[in-house]
């Protein structure tokens, strides 16, 4: 059972990385538990928003699971819904009917605040258009989580993490003073900064060059095997969804492929 | 704390961003804190000077003021004995330049050797007071008002006649401390030594002469003590008892009045204002959302979201209100030296925390009460925007503590307005009113969209692009409406007033007034003149009443200084008045409540009294009032009550005597007369030839200097209404900078689909030229209403329509709408398509 898990490889990394010390039962038992709790769990949800053209069912009975440590790529067409799954898996967007459970809460009980407090604790989020605050410095962008979160060593912290991302030289940059690849990198240090459980990177590379983008996303998965993040990215590249370990397709609201579970049937059944 | 801690960081940076956009916001609450403060610190400074130069406007530490009699000598051996004391009398006499035989009526003021008591009596040439004054070759000396001078055409040296007195003008009057603290003055001051008085003959029994005793206590003596020994030594002496601390009621009455008044103008200004802050915070939260949808997404609280921007609002608030309390502390200095001949006393210039404080609380309460809204909203921002474009509806209404707290913020605005006015039931209908006309002009500018919206398509391509921007999401159509909507509405509201005043004083007032009041006659010379007067060609309506004056001392057994008196009251209870006796209901009077007494009464002393005075003391027929007359109390029962058509200038006295109670008293007569023309000159000369002592009042004189005092305070008015009009078009431009973005793009696409500027100019025109009619005919029509309640109910004087004055007013502001409006627009046409279409 356990060996059939998703998460297996990440659990025996884990052990191994942890021989010789007296707590690698304790660790391992741990790990047993999130195993077999997926860390995303969407159970039928619908989304229906309404505009004013009428109503548009965007998510249509999307049941799926992640485990922690997996990788996973979500493709499909434009409007096929890939953004608002991301957006539900955030806590930004409320399903109007379904489950969604993350890191072992259930965003649906939360109110807006709670909500907040949860993404601040658990998620980043890397957009395509990056999303830096223009009034702020990279240092200071990097840091909000952080800060957002009382934490005194805010931004010594953050400048670690710019660091990390090759930008220690930028600290006191405006996003309008960075390149594009530049600015990208500081949103990937601003999602990883808190060490979130799950990473949620929305085509990343979007509005970026070839090279640059490739540069972002080895980076991307450098910090996510770094801390052994859950991630998941929405691309319309079949090369970068390749790289990932499992690829959800999406197609007019349903998941139409898994590549963990071959017929579509099956997405989302665990 | 923590949280606040990060807020306040987080706002900081958030300023960086500069402050586009906000200078609007500044601006508007700036203007409206500087007018605020501007009129509290001018009034305080006069208010300030009032109250520091009380001893010397009053002349003393106490005043004890008679009318007709002088004080008995047991009266001024107790008062020499207890203090030092200073003798002053005033009337109103004529003075005459024998030389080239001009004549014209003078403030005479006879003094002492003690006065003044407090400040300096200085003339030019600077003689001492007895030089100026004194006997000289059998000859008193009078030092006068440099006007005399030019009115009589005479220079220093001549001689002038004062009743039976010759008198040489020996200097000008350069400095006189007691001069603001006197009431209405009707001619220039002469100024004559007391030994000087007798030989005028025109003090005689019943004459109306003002006798005034001032005292000087010893340093540290208790004024209160005083006054309470004085009283109860002399109680029916009849004098009315003032300290300096009141050295000047009516006047400080009337400073407070107007500051009032001025400061409600300005406050419509920082209401006004107020749209443009919303409008400003508005703006900038819509193009903060994604900075906003971001620090959602990193976890941020809609809490700390509401604080960061609050904070930033309350910064900039602050800056504005900074900004205009140094605007508004500067206007003292700057207006005291252009008023300096236009004010009663000299301003005290100094900083003046309270009135700052007032605008600073006015302007930050209006910063809250506009914002709080908007900044509510920021909080209901979708983080999930910054995955998708689809626009889910957000919902309208922020949560009820936000609601909550955008209410207070109006209720403490009113509570403000009201709480700091002394006359709070104006300033409560102030508050009424303008939130009618908010509501009001809201509504309209609904109705206008909804019309809009629903107009169909017109044919005219521009007629269709008018009239959609008036509606499209995001058109400015509510605020511009509701800030230009309101500064028109006060603007026609006190144009109205305005006219309505002028037409009072200038049209239906001379044609129903008589030229001349005589005062002063003596019952002995009634006849005579009667027979003088009948006899000049071209007179009519000689009138003759007798008059003697008095003083209200009790209200049914209550001291009249214990007394809660309405505004409508208080001038009765203050000082002395007229007062006459009539067996017939006197002409301009209907008696409205009780009955008037049979014309040979003969009993008990009874009144007929004022319906106004009456409702404001609360009295009926069949209450009493206790009147002192010449230092006796009468008390006498109240048998009817008159309503008085004051505006008919005849005579008229709130207070008329039942035949029986008063005759026996010294007292002289007050005549009135008509004439035009030569008339007129010639009736002056004739009485003033035959009767030295008699008094002539010109009507014209009187109008004039009432007129010229309207038109100051109708000049100081205007001013402050146009900072409200100011502040609207703040907002106006406010409005079309935020759409401005939006205006270059639709101009660019017509332009590229072929429209020629000219085309896109028409539209525009049709655009502001509808949005302008509408608030035009809004503000028009609330001006009017507003100007009707002022003027028929709360002034209580006959209401003329003007339409023209509220229709040119409200033209004006269709103009100031369209040519705006059109310069704003002006950089919209003139971009280069491609330029424009690349960014986009």
């Amino acid at each position: 059972m356990l060996k059939q898990s998703p998460a297996m490889t990440v659990i025996v990394a884990a052990i191994q990385v942890q021989i010789g010390n007296r707590r690698i039962f304790m660790a391992s038992a741990m790990q047993v538990k999130v195993a077999t709790d997926p860390l995303v769990r969407l159970d039928d949800v619908h989304l229906t928003l309404v505009s004013t053209a009428g109503a548009v069912n965007i998510l249509r009975g999307i049941s799926l699971e992640i485990f922690a440590g997996e990788t996973v790529g979500v493709v499909g067409p434009s409007g096929s819904g890939k953004s608002t799954m991301l957006s539900v898996m955030a806590g930004l967007e409320r399903a109007t009917s379904g489950t969604v459970t993350v890191a072992g809460g259930d965003l649906g009980r939360m109110d807006e605040d709670a909500l907040a407090r949860f993404r601040r604790d658990n998620l980043g989020i890397v957009f395509q258009s990056f999303h830096l605050i223009p009034t702020m410095t990279a240092l200071e962008n990097v840091a909000i989580p952080l800060e957002l979160a009382g934490r005194r060593d805010a931004f010594a912290a953050a400048e670690a993490e710019l660091a990390a991302v090759g930008l220690s030289h930028r600290l006191t940059h405006y996003p309008a003073q960075l390149s594009g690849g530049e600015q990208q990198r500081v949103a990937l240090a601003r999602a990883v900064v808190s060490g979130p459980k799950l990473l949620l990177a929305d085509e990343p590379t979007g509005n970026l060059d070839g090279a640059t983008g490739r540069q972002v996303i080895d980076l991307l998965f450098a910090l996510q095997q770094r801390g052994g993040t859950t991630l998941v990215l929405i691309t319309h590249d079949a090369e970068l969804a390749a790289r990932c370990g499992r690829v959800v397709r999406l197609g007019d609201g349903r998941i139409v492929g898994d590549s963990k579970h071959q017929a579509p049937r099956a997405a989302g059944a665990s | 704390m923590a949280t606040l801690a990060l807020a306040l960081r987080l706002a900081r940076r958030e300023l960086r961003g500069g402050l586009r956009g906000f200078r609007i916001f500044i601006a508007c609450l700036a203007l409206g804190v500087a007018a605020i403060a501007g009129v509290g610190s001018l009034a305080a400074a006069i208010g300030e000077g009032l109250r520091s130069d009380g001893r010397a406007l009053l002349g003393g530490d106490l005043e004890l003021r008679l009318t007709h009699r002088q004080a008995t000598p047991p009266e001024l051996v107790w008062l020499a004995r207890e203090a030092e004391v200073s003798t002053v009398a005033n009337m109103r006499a004529i003075a005459h330049n024998r030389a080239n035989d001009r004549r014209t009526l003078v403030e005479l003021k006879a003094i002492d050797a003690a006065y003044p008591l407090y400040g300096a009596l200085t003339f030019d040439p600077p003689l001492t007071a007895d030089a100026a004054l004194g006997l000289r070759d059998g000859v008193y000396g009078a030092a006068v008002e440099a006007a005399l001078l030019d009115r009589l055409g005479a220079k220093l040296g001549d001689v002038l006649t004062v009743g039976d007195a010759m008198l040489q003008v020996r200097a000008a009057i350069r400095s006189e401390p007691d001069r603001g603290g006197g009431g209405l003055t009707l001619g220039p001051r002469l100024l004559i030594a007391a030994g000087a008085l007798p030989g005028t003959g025109l003090v005689q029994p019943g004459s109306l002469v003002y006798w005034s005793y001032r005292v000087r206590l010893d340093p540290g003596a208790d004024t209160a003590a005083f006054r309470r020994n004085v009283e109860a030594a002399f109680p029916d002496a009849g004098w009315q008892v003032r300290d300096y601390a009141s050295a000047s009621p009516g006047l400080r009455e009337w400073v407070n009045r107007i500051g009032l008044f001025l400061t409600l103008v300005g406050l419509t200004a920082l209401l006004v204002g107020g749209v443009g802050v919303g409008n400003a915070v508005r703006s900038y939260l819509d193009g903060k959302s994604e900075t906003i949808a971001t620090l959602k997404c990193l976890g941020a609280p809609g809490r700390v979201i509401f604080q960061v921007y609050l904070m930033q609002v309350l910064a900039l608030a602050l800056g504005g209100v900074v900004i205009g309390l140094a605007l508004g502390a500067a206007l003292p200095p700057l207006l005291s030296g252009l008023m300096a001949d236009r004010l009663p006393v000299p301003a005290r210039v100094g900083l003046y925390p309270a009135p700052l404080l007032l605008a600073s609380a006015y302007g930050f309460l209006t910063a809250l009460a506009f914002a709080l809204w908007p900044l509510a909203r920021a909080r209901l921002v979708p983080a999930a925007g910054l995955f998708r474009d689809l626009v889910a509806p957000t919902r309208l209404l922020p949560g009820v503590p936000y609601v909550a707290a955008t209410i207070a913020a109006f209720v403490a605005l009113a509570a403000v307005a009201v709480i700091s006015a002394e006359e709070r039931r104006f300033a409560l209908g102030f508050v009424a009113g303008a939130a009618a006309s908010f509501i009001l002009l809201r509504l309209v500018a609904a109705l206008v969209v909804w019309i809009a919206r629903r107009a169909g398509r017109p044919r005219s391509p521009y007629l269709r692009i008018a009239v959609a921007n008036l509606h499209r999401p995001g058109a400015g159509t509510a605020s511009v409406m509701l800030s230009l909507g309101l500064g028109l509405t006060l603007l026609v509201t006190v144009a109205l007033i305005q006219g309505n005043l002028a037409h009072e004083v200038e049209q239906s007032m001379p044609a129903a007034a008589p030229a001349f009041f005589f005062i002063d006659i003596q019952p002995d010379q009634l006849v005579d003149f009667e027979a003088l007067a009948k006899s000049v060609p071209g007179v009519t309506g000689v009138e003759v009443v007798p008059q003697l004056r008095g003083r209200i001392a009790k209200v049914n057994g209550v001291p009249a200084e214990q007394v809660a008196a309405g505004p409508a009251s208080r001038w009765a209870l203050r000082g002395d008045r007229g007062l006459t006796y009539a067996a017939r209901v006197p002409p301009g009077s209907t008696v409205v409540e009780g009955q008037w007494w049979p014309a040979d009464y003969h009993g008990p002393p009874e009144i007929s009294l004022d319906e106004g005075i009456a409702r404001d003391l609360r009295l009926k027929p069949g209450d009493s009032l206790t009147i002192n007359v010449l230092g006796r109390d009468m008390d006498a029962r109240i048998a009817n009550l008159r309503r008085i058509d004051w505006s008919t200038l005849g005579i008229n006295f709130a207070i008329v005597f039942a035949p029986g109670a008063i005759e026996a008293a010294p007292h002289t007569f007050l005549a009135t007369a008509r004439a035009e023309g030569p008339a007129e000159e010639a009736l002056y000369r004739a009485v003033t030839d035959r009767f030295a002592n008699v008094s002539p009042i010109r009507m014209k004189e009187v109008l004039a200097t009432v007129n010229d005092l309207l038109g100051a305070i109708g000049r100081a008015i205007d001013v402050a209404a146009a900072v409200t009009l100011l502040a609207g078009v703040l907002v106006l431009g406010g409005a079309l900078a935020a759409g401005h973005r939006r205006r270059v793009y639709d101009a660019v696409v017509l332009k590229v689909l072929g429209a020629t500027r000219r085309d896109v100019m028409g539209a525009y025109v049709l655009e502001f030229g509808l949005l302008g009619l509408a608030t035009a005919v809004v503000g028009g029509v609330l001006g009017w209403i507003a100007g009707w309640i002022v003027v028929a109910h709360v002034m209580t004087i006959e209401w003329v329509a003007l339409p023209w004055v509220a229709a040119a007013t409200a033209s004006a502001g269709v103009v100031v709408t369209v040519a705006l409006g059109l310069v704003g627009t002006f950089a919209a046409l003139s971009r280069r398509p491609a330029a424009v279409l690349r960014q986009s």
